[in-house]
């Protein structure tokens, strides 16, 4: 294993990174993120239809559609979705700034329907008091203590997997899912559950808050996932009790936060803790693996993973879009919005806005850095950001390239990548002797 | 009002009054100071509020707490004694002005 030691001090994803600062700024030079912050004057354009725009062809690829919205305005109203969809770095930016005019609390939240009312759809004071309640489990100092040495384990044995499986398995089945589906579960706790529960909870659980086409046997197998997870809280809940770990329930057990508080989040949790490591894992595999010299840099540069990682982020972003909602009546972009406008900020596609990222369709972990909203912004900004960068970039993609040095994709399968309110690939089949 | 001047590593600096109990970091977001990012809002989640601060006004500030602390291995410009999270320091009656240098690097 190439990975850095868990030492008693430094970060335990970025501190080894700058440690040479001069050699790391031969390779890339850091550029501050450009928004415009003036509003403009009120009252605004009325937002462009975008009634060309299919939920069909935003699953297959939707980075073209969003390339064409950027070019004709920041913000239109997409009737296939029914909501304003939010495309430029700028207006996102912006709406994450501003919870006071931007709620989280959306009515008739597709996300409350399949996971109940978790922090993400609470706006301040709410939201705070739930997020808290999380206390240090996803901090960079536990990860350091107790998480890193269990991803590197569960790292050992699902790479182990993999390759007693055979090449021609698929990276993002045989290997991505079970690593970050095992480390979720330990991280949360869920002794009475295995990955596969937690893979298959937070598919269908994600299917429902994604369900923008309505359909009624997505909402019942969310349904019944919901319930599963219910009876697995609240058995964890009374076990923690007497035997506290350093788990994200063993933690809730001990907050006087309601029930069904800590079952939306831990849903939230499940969904978000999942795929959403699992598909930058995969992503940014597969980009790497779609450009040698790329790859061969951060074989010979092994801080180079979490550039890598961070620029996989920003060109396919793993949550594509989340909802807000205006409070009053305002002007985001030139466009105006009614109050109870609902809308959808596209994280994947501010993060290729031109204005902002040179060249963004490209992969290029050479870029320029700057910030990107991937992980979102403000007061919800992702809670499982370290979480993720440790295992994903820390820890599987050194041994990765370390374990597998001929990894690459299987010419004779199809790869295929998929979705845009989540996203990631679905079918990534690799050889390896 | 107090002020909070906010020297960047070209050497230009810029002065802000904002009312008591603003962060620094709110400061520099409201007033679009470059190289301030303030990520997570406020959180001690980013490590994207970072800044250094001139040390005839370290004295006055409150400790760095175990969030801080943890957070402040995770910059991207190397943490030194005078690092600190924006985020986490707030202008008041006792500390009506501060001056602070902006890291080369913030992300
Ligand atoms: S704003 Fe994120 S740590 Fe200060």
């Amino acid at each position: 294993m190439s990975n850095q030691p868990n030492t008693a001090t430094g970060c335990p994803f970025t501190g080894e990174l700058p440690s040479d600062p001069a050699e790391l700024a031969a390779l890339m030079s850091t550029v501050p993120a450009t928004h415009a912050t003036d509003a403009p004057p009120a009252p605004g354009i009325e937002a462009p239809v975008a009634d060309w725009v299919t939920i069909e062809d935003l699953v297959r690829d939707p980075f073209p559609i969003y390339r064409r919205m950027r070019e004709e305005a920041p913000v239109h109203w997409v009737p296939a979705v029914n909501r304003y969809m939010v495309t430029s770095y700028a207006a996102c930016h912006e709406i994450e700034q501003d919870e006071a005019t931007y709620s989280a609390d959306e009515r008739n939240s597709l996300m409350k329907r399949s996971m109940g009312h978790s922090m993400l759809r609470k706006d301040n004071p709410k939201h705070q008091v739930d997020r808290d309640a999380y206390g240090a489990t996803l901090r960079p100092g536990t990860i350091k203590k107790h998480w890193n040495a269990i991803f590197e384990a569960n790292n050992e044995r699902y790479l182990g997997e993999l390759l007693a499986k055979g090449p021609g398995s698929d990276f993002v089945w045989d290997y991505a899912a079970p690593y970050t589906g095992e480390n979720l579960r330990m991280v949360m706790g869920f002794k009475n559950a295995t990955q596969q529960d937690l893979q298959r909870w937070s598919q269908t659980l994600i299917d429902g808050t994604g369900n923008y086409a309505d359909d009624p046997e997505v909402w019942a197998t969310a349904a019944a996932s919901s319930d599963e997870v219910d009876t697995a809280v609240d058995e964890m809940l009374s076990h923690y009790v007497g035997n506290p770990d350093h788990s994200l329930l063993s933690g809730l057990a001990s907050m006087p936060i309601p029930l069904e508080a800590i079952r939306a989040n831990i849903k939230m949790t499940i969904g978000g803790g999942l795929n959403e490591p699992r598909d930058v894992l995969a992503t940014t595999v597969w980009a790497l693996l779609n450009n040698p010299e790329q790859l061969a840099a951060v074989k010979a540069e092994p801080r180079l993973h979490s550039v890598a990682f961070e620029e996989s982020v920003r060109w396919v972003a793993p949550i594509g879009m989340y909802p807000r909602e205006t409070t009053r009546d305002t002007v985001l972009g030139g466009v105006a919005l009614p109050k109870g406008a609902r809308l959808g900020v596209v994280l994947g596609a501010a993060n290729r806005d031109p204005d902002v990222f040179e060249d963004p369709e490209a992969f290029n972990i050479f870029r320029p850095k700057k910030a990107h909203l991937g992980f979102g912004g403000g007061v919800h900004f992702c809670a499982g950001t370290w979480i993720a960068r440790a295992q994903v970039a820390q820890v599987a993609m050194p041994s990765v390239f370390e374990k597998l040095p001929h990894l690459r994709l299987d010419p004779s399968s199809e790869t295929t990548d998929a979705g845009w309110v989540f996203r990631g690939m679905t079918r990534m089949p690799v050889l390896w002797g | 009002m107090p002020t909070v001047t906010f020297v960047q590593s070209t050497g230009e600096s810029i002065e802000v009054a904002v009312a008591e109990g603003t962060s620094l970091m709110r400061a520099a977001v409201t007033n679009g100071i470059d190289g301030i990012v303030g990520e997570c809002g406020g959180q001690a989640m980013c490590a994207t509020c970072h800044v250094f601060v001139r040390p005839e006004y370290a004295g006055a500030l409150p400790p760095v707490s175990d969030d801080e602390d943890e957070m402040l291995d995770c910059t991207t410009s190397e943490r030194t004694e005078a690092s600190r999270l924006g985020c986490q320091v707030k202008v008041s009656a006792e500390l009506p002005s501060i001056v602070v240098d902006v890291p080369a690097d913030q992300v």
